[in-house]
């Protein structure tokens, strides 16, 4: 028999968004999606940063994107992970109207119960909107999920 | 350039949780089993490289308590980059030999996965806080959404994937070392329950304890240390940018083919199937093996989901992979990828487990971040293509 | 094989409000500029600096990896203080791996509390419940220090008033307050036996250096700096094991880079030290073969230059201190203001250190 210590690790952060970040939180209070876009290789970035990691020159130009656009691709979460949302719970990435990068986010707004029937309506390639928070924050969390576009 | 072999290789028994041994007790256990191999002793070892990732074992920059397994007044490295961290330890190691500022140098990796009570929300803490960590993904979730993609386009089945299980887990029953130690066939993986969908709990990997070590020799040490040395033939890593949303096309892993062939044009591979006899891949979750195989060109794009159900990866098969059983049963995360390299040298001496027949050369990979890093390094019984 | 400097690049040392990638990218544009090339010229990035908890993110590197600009390149972190990571992009280099490789540092550690991060540090068995700041350690080899060579308060506040000196000429330091002995002796007791000003402060900031094997380094630059000897060297953890009034860590590892570059300490006109605390400017500069064991402090009186940028008294970022010291140097070097010189880090406490050669 050997002896165990339980430990935990709380410690504080206080992260910084940037300036790029702020202005894109900022806009989010407006229920608006700002990219940038990049002055080398013409690309709108989402979420926005201070720089193009391809182009490695400052980015400055700010275009606002839909909140609406398509799945690239889902998994549904069937388990339950220390600290991590309660299962179920659907993650996919986003490709914004307007957009050249995706977007990681929650889908929603369906029954995640059944994870083939999920996977039939969350397809690359279906079309989803944003479903806000009704008083935005200035956070990631204000847009809640993705649902599908009816029709 | 100096050539540089791998001399001696060491590994602890891998387990859910290793009670019997401390941080450092378990990076000695590993170290002294490497220089037993080699026959070495510890002076011998003029400089060492040392891996982890962090958080998973509760034990910040634990490398200043693990020192004391043997590091004490040599230098010292730490590396850390994710789930390469153990390719990317030995690449590191590597250079210390061909470098030519030294002689003889150890890669040692240590990870205690089994001391975190959950390894999903540290993975989770990769992910940027700012504006993506709310979404719960971890790194199942990240494999999750290439199958998604890879079943879209190219008709890949649950079937197929759950073959490469069976592969993996078979393999793993020959090896000692190994951790999840299971005879399962395709049924009992298409029955294990979901986790991220599409892959289910047999598709993914085991968070393991456990510690390797693996030691360089320059040519000339080499040769006096042993007769079947893994001659080191070359190395790639390469880096995406950060957010997941930024992969162009998540049915192809195309950074791992640009590393591949950056790798292949140095080594001289002009046909990976046929030039390299074994590898061992960073494939925790069974999706993986497949992207890997297409992406390193053992397969041609959409075709990888074949090759565990029609036998080509298994021991017998024209391109085995994993005779170790793999990440699929073994995944202390950051010695992972030193596991790979040790296992690839141990087929290349003729002295794994599951050893494959007249193996000259053997391939080892790891990948890490948000589907953000790989790392690769070939060895070989010879030492030029 | 010679491998020189061909670029460098320092962001303010602060505390930045923009996230730590962001000022990465800023060291490495900056670099990049200086040596006059662009990030696709680079085949390698080594990257240096603290991961997880000190960050806040468990891979630190994947956010750092595309600031330093290593998009689709080769790219490594070694997880320490930066300094470390110059061994790592020279044996690459040397080994004829890398023909341009970038070396960057990052330091940040405003966005949490650095002292219960390095708590964690600790081994959850014996050590972490005792709670053990870094800042505590470096008390009890001061303790012990001060003891060990009956060295005065008043000594110590020199070496203080010195490095304040030096840093405001210094454009990149972080503390530019002059100070008198009499203030450090009056100031407060911090952690006994130092008192406030003679530890260092946290600071955010990041180091670039563009490295190249010397063929290609003078179609970069005609004048690089060269890497001339290299040697680190990792002590004991236990500290009761350890020698507490030397740095033998750092004695070590000058050993290796003296032998390396085939010079001995008086071969050298500029040493930049890592000195987290007063103490440390001595025991540094002692391990370094400047000084007798307890005699640091003659060299107070003398003109040979130490930390000329105001050492890290002064400035320093957790993470990149050590490679803040090291362009301080080298921009000496190009200045003219020294042909060789020694710059040094150190981390944990006390525990590894990293010497590094530099001449014209
Ligand atoms: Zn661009």
């Amino acid at each position: 028999m050997v002896l165990k210590f339980e430990a935990k690790w709380e410690i504080p952060y206080v992260h910084s968004a940037g300036e790029h970040g702020t202005k894109f939180f900022e806009a989010l209070r407006e229920k608006k999606i700002l990219g940038v876009k990049c002055p080398e290789c013409g690309r709108v970035l989402i979420p926005p940063r201070a720089f193009c990691e391809r182009c490695f020159v400052d980015t400055d130009e700010w275009v606002e994107v839909k909140d609406e656009g398509v799945i690239t691709t889902v998994t549904v979460t069937y388990i339950k992970f220390t600290g991590l949302p309660d299962p179920p719970y659907a993650t996919g990435i986003v490709k914004l109207d307007g957009a050249d990068t995706g977007m990681l986010c929650l889908l929603g707004g369906v029954d995640l119960s059944d994870w083939k029937k999920v996977h039939e309506i969350f397809k690359p390639g279906t079309r989803v909107k944003a479903v806000w928070k009704d008083k935005p924050e200035g956070k990631i969390t204000d847009i809640l999920y993705f649902e599908p576009v009816e029709g | 350039m100096k050539r540089v072999a791998i001399v001696g290789v060491g590994q602890t028994k891998f387990r859910t949780r290793r009670d019997d041994k401390t941080h450092p007790e378990l990076t000695y256990e590993a170290m002294k089993k490497a220089l037993d191999h080699a026959n070495l002793e510890l002076k011998d070892i003029e400089a060492i490289a040392y891996g982890t990732m962090d958080p998973f074992d509760g034990i910040y920059c634990p490398e200043r308590w693990d020192v004391t397994s043997g590091g004490v007044g040599k230098p010292f490295m730490k590396i850390s980059t994710g789930g390469t961290t153990g390719l990317t330890t030995g690449l590191a190691a590597y250079e210390h030999v061909a470098s030519g500022m030294f002689d003889i140098a150890m890669a040692v990796c240590t990870q205690r996965v089994g001391e975190c009570v959950d390894a999903q929300p540290v993975l989770n803490t990769a992910v940027c806080p700012i504006y993506e960590r709310h979404s719960g993904a971890g790194a199942i979730s990240v494999a999750a959404i290439q199958a998604t993609v890879h079943m879209a386009k190219y008709g890949t089945t649950e079937e197929d994937l759950a073959w490469v299980s069976v592969k993996d887990h078979q393999n793993a029953l020959k090896n000692p070392n190994a951790h999840v130690k299971l005879d399962i066939g395709v049924e009992e993986v298409l029955n294990s329950p979901m986790i991220c969908s599409p892959l289910k709990l047999l598709e993914c990997c085991p968070r393991s304890d456990g510690a390797v070590a693996v030691i360089f020799a320059s040519e000339e040490v080499a040769k006096k240390i042993r007769d079947n040395p893994a001659w080191v033939l070359g190395e790639a890593t390469i880096s995406d940018n950060y957010y997941a949303g930024d992969r162009p096309d998540l049915s192809h892993w195309d950074t791992l083919s640009i590393a591949g062939r950056r790798l292949f044009r140095h080594a001289g591979i002009d046909n990976p199937i046929k030039d390299i006899d074994v590898a061992e891949l960073y494939s925790p979750f069974t999706i993986q093996e497949v992207l890997e195989l297409e992406a390193l060109g053992f397969a041609k794009k959409g075709e990888g989901k074949k090759f565990a159900k029609e036998g080509i990866t298994f021991p017998d098969g024209d391109m085995p992979t994993n005779p170790s059983g793999g990440v699929m049963c073994t995944n202390p995360i950051g010695a992972t990828g030193l596991v790979r390299l040790a296992e690839a040298s141990l087929q290349v001496m003729g002295e794994a487990s599951n050893q494959i027949p007249d193996v000259s050369t053997a391939l080892a990979h790891a990948w890490g971040g948000t589907l953000q890093f790989h790392t690769l390094m070939l060895v070989s019984s010879k030492k030029k293509l | 094989m010679k491998i020189g400097i061909v670029g460098v690049g320092i962001t303010e040392f602060r505390i930045h409000e923009e996230p730590f990638y962001n000022v990465a990218y800023q060291a490495a544009k900056t670099a990049m500029k200086d040596a006059g090339i662009e990030r696709r010229e680079i085949d390698s990035f080594i990257l240096g600096g603290y991961d997880s908890l000190g960050v806040g993110r468990t891979i630190s590197n994947m956010y750092v990896a595309p600031a330093a600009g290593g998009y689709l390149r080769h790219e490594i972190r070694v997880a320490d203080d930066a300094a470390f990571s110059i061994p790592l992009a020279f044996m690459r280099i040397k080994s004829g791996l890398s023909d341009v490789a970038i070396a960057l540092g990052f330091g940040h550690s405003s966005e949490t509390p650095v002292e219960l991060v390095e708590v964690q540090s600790l081994d959850p068995l014996f050590h972490r419940d005792l709670k053990l700041a870094p800042q505590m350690g470096y008390a009890m080899q001061s303790y012990a220090y001060r003891n060990a060579y009956n060295v005065s308060e008043e000594d110590l506040a020199e070496a203080v008033v010195k490095d304040r000196k030096n840093a405001m000429k210094n454009d990149y330091a972080y503390v530019k307050e002059e100070t008198s002995v009499e203030e450090v002796l009056n100031s407060d007791m911090a952690v006994y036996p130092l008192r406030e000003p003679e530890i260092a402060k946290w600071c955010d900031g990041c180091v670039a250096f563009i490295l190249a094997e010397e063929t290609i380094a003078r179609r970069i630059n005609p004048d690089p700096v060269w890497i001339g000897g290299l040697g680190w060297s990792y002590d004991n953890y236990f500290l009761g094991a350890r020698e507490l009034d030397k740095l033998n860590s750092t004695k070590l590892a000058a050993e290796k880079a003296y032998k390396m570059a085939g010079i001995r300490s008086e071969d050298v006109d500029s040493v930049e030290i890592m000195d987290l605390t007063s103490d440390y400017h001595f025991m540094i500069l002692e391990a370094l073969g400047f000084a007798d064991y307890g005699s640091g402090k003659e060299l107070l009186d003398s003109d040979f230059p130490v930390n000329k940028s105001g050492g890290a008294l002064c400035t320093n970022a957790y993470g990149s201190t050590g490679m803040f010291l090291m362009a301080n140097l080298a921009m000496q070097i190009r200045n003219g203001e020294a042909e060789r010189g020694i710059t040094h880090a150190i981390s944990g406490i006390g525990q590894n250190s990293v010497v590094c050669v530099l001449s014209k």
